[in-house]
């Protein structure tokens, strides 16, 4: 692949659609000329005209490498160009366009053919133009169904923009990281720390994922974007069972937009070796007590960042409603509008500007989003009410303008998504007075409290203690909480602070979350009282040994 | 607990957020690190053709296609540490397992351990690549190397094991393997797979031995595992796949920008796939065997639609035992040249109209004709089962077929008349040497296409035994050879088609020179019908007219009626190379007919498409841009 010069024209065009000027990317240009063609010619005899078009190549670069026991199982590379064509039939009140979005996907040359990049975007745009008029057709007999009108437009208008952002490169340092691997997924049976019960590690594995994407986007508003943005993820997986059966692991990694900014080796076969270790400490903690608890909870700010991506983001970020509801969109706040749904003491915006935070780089800034709409921060929170949605060209009811958040995951229509969630309180407290608020409640009710380090899926704890009044921490296994929901994060959060902690994700789009240690007054903590495996009918082979 | 401060951090404590290891997590699974990106699997699996049994052009190759391999004797090399580590886990796993009472999970009482009384370690180590183009452009070009070992659990007895009736998948585990030969690794991977194997061997038994209780009396009670002798034979592993990526790239380019000349032709795709497998088989009977294989394929294909909405495509494939070996350039250049033109014609071809009478089926036709309606009916397990249709079961020592055929089914055949043949292998899935198997001898059928699993009148596999990977093996086909003793020249046949016409008081009979595989409906819930594809259709006229293209043929009828109309056949026998999707997955087939001159064949009009072809014509292809008419290629 090769470098293009940097062009970097962060242009907020306010021209008109005839006068943007043309970019200085040859795909750009090959996308632009089809789409010229189309938006002229596309039409069947007597039938409608799209009012927009819109192209996006995507072209993604990706390179995994899995490692077990210490051999490497898998490599994989793969490099590939697909074009999306979004057409839409209609007005901008009401259009062809469903809630999921509608674009038509072909393969596009690998190797920057022209002549095959718009052969590739003419076919998609055959296929999307007639299945547009379809959707206009249905959905236009289904709205009869209903008496009100839709409580939004279906698209917004928004200015030309060009800006050509440099290309991200995968860059990585491949052989490296394979006996990094390597070594890694072997440690349970060559670190003197593990070795001990490397017998009961039934599986041992550590993973690299990498992700580049260049998006070159055009559409009819006269935009014109190239992006790109990178995502590299490494991890270790390492786990088995308790003497009674129950499943227990530990997996984790480090996230950056480098490879280079991942962690180092050393630090991989640290992780690695407290990953062992914690899971040998799970396998030999007690279960949690069989009856339930409902009280204070201190959660990491790994663990809030998890609370606030499960709870909180989604239902912030605005989707069209059901058709034929008087809904605003989906989701639990959709009728929370100037409401509290946090406590008053926390604020939450979202400032994809935002590129690094204390040193590091966030995946979730960007500038322009993916429907050519520039961003800037939102206040999505002040002092614990809703006072803004996160909105793409999707409009919804009260919000009839983009606010920059039509964020596409590969090969989707662009949806509201958050870029850098940042949640800070007015009164954040250090972590010694959270642990402090923690142990005082605790000696108040006269009993032992909870704290979580980090949670599993399904938000339910992975690495949870019980916490005495004295501040003696026990490591406890197989609990899952209750009522960890909306009504917890507005009214039960009795105070928020210590270090922020950075969660970031690559997939389904590049997204960051910030969040601080938050302890919460009244969680439930139960038995997960799963049905428990068998444990293995047969030994793993002997360790070879040193 | 104080994060390090190299670098952002995620606490993934989401084991299913690393998604790199559903290897691990999920065995079941063969395809590890599953993509991320769905769409992107979808598109491609348009994009490579897959063909059901799609019917392909036998090559002539340039250079002898030897595999020397398969004269080279038995145990002459060393044994590798792979196959020592499978053959050393294996044994581990038996001398261990079922060493211990343990209840089962189900019932409360405990019972007697179980023993696996069958354990098999099949192991593929395949290096691949696929390169794919269209239009005249690259549209993907990589390179894998995989290794997965398939391990099998029989529990109970060969009478009745885990695997009866509907419960066949729960001997598998499937699961990736090190790419290097790290023992250690290696022999925990093979652990771990056969401990879940073990677990859901354990589980259908007792489903089985219960389900057994309550239904009735099956009507075929064999038992549920052949007794076979143990096998030992050690190959040479394939050497290293080499290909010329930019040679081939090159090729394929200008291969698939022959279709930018046709702008009603609005989807092609040129393919190359080149594959060097060895496959490794260890099992607790004392089988050992590695052998390896190596197949390339260049496959071209193209679609268009009339202005009346009917799709129509055409396909073609190359297939040699290396990429070095597959047709020169300017005969596959040829070839997609004819094939594009073929597929303009048809657009304009007129439709045709309900038939009943004579026809000739090509070579090619006819192999594919047979390779649906008698192959696919003629697999051993078919013959067995509550859902099978089992059309030929009751059949056996019964005339089938006319006297003057014989099918036989060879994978021993590495090739015919100087042609690569597809479904060669020296031992099948299970371990078993292949074998040539008289199927059907002067119409009379004498036998099945034997797996392991056992039907009421044959007790023995016969080296029929296949399976993609991830899948059980069942009976499938290999080479599939079809021979006339009423054979006469391609020119008498035609006669004796316009005679047969006229006869019939007909204007005009057919002649299908190309048709793809629809489908072998073959259970007991669907009528007995079959489907294949005609593709390219004439009209013979009785009067001498020249033969005239139609579209939209679509053939009905049953099977049996179907065989038995076939009056006489050509002396021009024709391959067709392609791979062949069914229960047990996709494998490489093939089958050599000739061509055949039917009394009989009823079809009717193809059902109607509702899609318009494209709008507006596809890009100009000089313009400003300087966008070329001819992409770069060639030798």
């Amino acid at each position: 692949m090769q470098f293009r010069v940097l062009v970097l024209l962060p242009v907020l065009s306010s021209f008109a659609l005839a006068q943007a000027p043309p970019p200085a990317d040859p795909i750009l240009s090959a996308m632009q000329q089809e789409l010229a063609r189309e938006k002229s010619d596309l039409v069947i005899p007597g039938m409608l005209r799209p009012y927009f078009l819109e192209y996006r190549l995507e072209d993604i670069h990706t390179y995994d490498a899995i490692a077990s026991y210490g051999a490497l199982t898998r490599e994989t590379e793969s490099h590939q160009r697909v074009v999306r064509v979004e057409v839409r039939i209609g007005s901008q009140t009401s259009d062809s366009s469903s809630a999921r979005g509608d674009g038509s996907l072909e393969l596009a040359p690998a190797d920057g053919d022209p002549a095959a990049l718009k052969y590739a975007l003419w076919s998609a745009t055959d296929d999307a133009y007639k299945n547009a008029l379809r959707a206009y057709a249905t959905k236009q007999a289904a709205l009869k169904n209903f008496q009100s009108a839709p409580t939004a437009n279906d698209f917004t208008t928004a200015k030309a923009v060009t800006l050509i952002e440099p290309l991200a490169t995968l860059t990585i340092d491949r052989d490296d990281w394979k006996h990094r691997l390597i070594e890694a997924s072997g440690l349970f049976e060559t670190s003197p720390e593990t070795r001990s019960f490397a017998d009961a590690v039934h599986y041992s594995s550590a993973s690299i994922s990498a992700l580049v994407v260049n998006r070159y986007t055009v559409n009819t508003d006269g935009t014109a974007l190239r992006h790109g943005y990178s995502g590299y993820t490494e991890g270790v997986n390492v786990g088995g069972q308790a003497q009674d059966g129950m499943e227990l692991g530990r997996s984790n990694g480090s996230v950056a937009t480098t490879a280079a900014g991942l962690e180092s080796s050393a630090a991989l076969n640290k992780r690695v070796v407290d990953d062992l270790i914690s899971f040998n400490q799970l396998r030999h903690a007690p279960i949690v007590d069989p009856e339930d608890y409902h009280g204070p909870v201190l959660f990491s700010g790994d663990a809030s960042a998890d609370v606030f991506n499960r709870l909180f983001v989604p239902n912030v970020e605005a989707d069209r409603p059901d058709i034929g509801t008087s809904a605003r969109t989906q989701g639990v706040y959709q009728s929370s509008f100037k409401t509290p749904i946090l406590p008053t003491f926390l604020s939450v915006v979202d400032d994809p500007t935002l590129r690094s935070f204390e040193g590091h780089s966030l995946l979730g800034a960007y500038k322009v989003d993916d429907e050519g709409v520039p961003v800037e921060p939102v206040d999505i929170v002040v002092h614990g009410k809703l006072m803004n949605y996160l909105v793409g060209r999707q409009p919804v009811k009260d919000f009839p303008e983009s606010n920059g958040h039509g964020r596409a995951a590969l090969g989707q229509s662009a949806h509201s998504r958050a870029g850098v969630v940042i949640i800070k309180s007015s009164d954040p407290l250090s972590t010694e007075a959270m642990r402090a608020r923690l142990l005082a409640l605790a000696k108040e009710q006269g009993r032992d409290v909870y704290m979580v380090e980090t949670l599993s899926g399904e938000l339910a704890p992975r690495v949870l203690y019980r916490v005495s009044p004295d501040g003696k921490r026990t490591l406890v296994r197989g609990a899952v909480f209750d009522e960890l929901d909306q009504r917890a994060i507005r009214s039960g959060i009795l105070a928020a602070g210590g270090k922020p902690y950075i969660a970031q994700q690559v997939a389904p789009v590049p997204q960051t979350t910030i969040a601080p240690e938050l302890l919460f007054g009244d969680i439930t903590v139960k038995r997960a009282n799963e049905e428990q495996q068998k444990l293995p009918y047969y030994p793993p082979p002997p360790l070879p040994q040193e | 607990m104080d994060d390090s401060i190299h670098s952002e951090h995620i606490a993934l404590d989401h084991a299913h957020r690393l998604e790199a290891d559903t290897s691990l997590t999920s065995p079941d699974s063969y395809h590890p690190a599953v993509s991320r990106f769905d769409f992107l699997q979808r598109l491609f699996r348009h994009a490579v053709i897959v063909s059901l049994c799609a019917p392909m052009m036998a090559p002539a190759p340039t250079a002898a296609a030897q595999d020397e391999h398969a004269t080279q004797s038995a145990s002459t090399a060393p044994q590798p540490v792979l196959m020592d580590a499978m053959a050393t886990e294996l044994h581990r796993a038996l001398a261990e397992l079922g060493s211990s009472t343990e209840p089962v999970t189900a019932s409360k009482q405990k019972i007697p351990a179980q023993k696996p009384y069958f354990l098999s370690y099949s192991v593929a180590d395949a290096e691949s690549v696929t390169i794919t183009s269209q239009y005249g452009a690259i549209m993907n070009s990589s390179a894998s190397h995989e290794r997965t070992a398939d391990v099998q659990v029989r529990l109970g007895s060969p009478a009745e094991d885990n695997t009866h009736g509907t419960h066949r998948a729960s001997a598998l585990t499937t699961m990736a393997l090190p790419l290097t030969d790290d023992r250690a690794a290696i022999e925990r991977t093979l652990w771990y797979a056969t401990n879940r194997g073990y677990g859901k061997a354990l589980d259908a038994l007792e489903k089985v031995k219960t389900e057994q209780q309550v239904r009735a009396r099956e009507e075929d009670s064999s038992p549920d595992f052949t007794a076979e002798r143990p096998q030992v034979d050690i190959l040479a592993k394939e050497p290293a796949l080499t290909v010329d990526r930019s040679a081939w790239e090159s090729r394929l380019r200008e291969i698939s920008g022959i279709f930018r000349q046709y702008p009603n032709i609005f989807y092609d795709t040129a393919v190359l796939q080149a594959t060097h497998e060895t496959d490794y088989f260890v099992s607790s009977e004392g089988t050992k065997v590695e052998a390896p294989n190596h197949v390339a394929r260049l496959i071209v294909a193209a679609r268009t639609r009339a202005s009346d909405g009917m799709d129509m495509f055409r396909d073609e494939t190359f297939e040699a035992d290396s990429a070095g070996h597959l047709p020169d350039q300017a005969e596959v250049l040829a070839k997609t040249e004819a094939m594009a033109k073929g597929l303009n014609d048809l657009r304009t071809a007129p439709i045709t109209e309900p038939y009943n009478g004579p026809a000739i089926l090509s070579g090619r036709a006819a192999a594919v004709f047979f390779h649906e309606v008698l192959g696919h009916r003629l697999e051993g397990q078919r013959q067995r089962g509550d859902e099978e249709g089992e059309t030929f079961t009751k059949l056996l020592g019964k005339a089938i077929l006319p006297e003057f055929l014989s099918v036989a089914d060879d994978p021993t055949l590495t090739q015919y008349d100087g042609h690569p043949l597809s479904g060669h292998y020296l031992f099948d899935d299970e371990g078993q040497p292949a074998q040539r198997v008289q199927l059907v001898q002067d119409g009379v059928l004498d036998t099945f296409l034997m797996s392991r699993l056992p039907i009421a009148s044959f007790a023995n596999s016969n080296g029929h035994g296949s399976a993609e990977i991830g899948k059980m093996p069942t009976g499938r086909q290999g080479n599939l050879i079809v021979t006339s003793t009423k054979a006469v020249p391609e020119a008498k046949l035609r006669q004796m088609l316009k005679d047969a016409a006229r006869k019939q008081g007909k204007t005009y009979g057919l002649y299908f020179e190309d048709i793809s595989s629809g489908f072998a409906v073959t259970t007991r819930r669907s009528p007995q019908a079959f489907q294949v594809i005609p593709l390219v259709v004439y009209r013979v006229y009785v009067d001498g007219r020249p033969d005239e293209l139609v579209r939209g043929v679509s053939i009905v009828g049953t099977p049996q009626a179907a065989l038995r109309s076939i009056v006489a056949t050509d002396d021009q026998p024709e391959i067709f190379n392609g791979l062949c999707g069914a229960e047990s997955g996709t494998i490489p087939v093939s089958a050599v007919a000739p061509a055949m001159l039917v009394s009989q064949i009823e079809t009717q009009r193809q059902a109607q498409g509702t899609a318009r072809p494209p709008i507006v014509p596809p890009p100009p292809l000089d313009d400003a841009a300087g966008t070329s008419s001819s992409p770069k290629g060639g030798r």
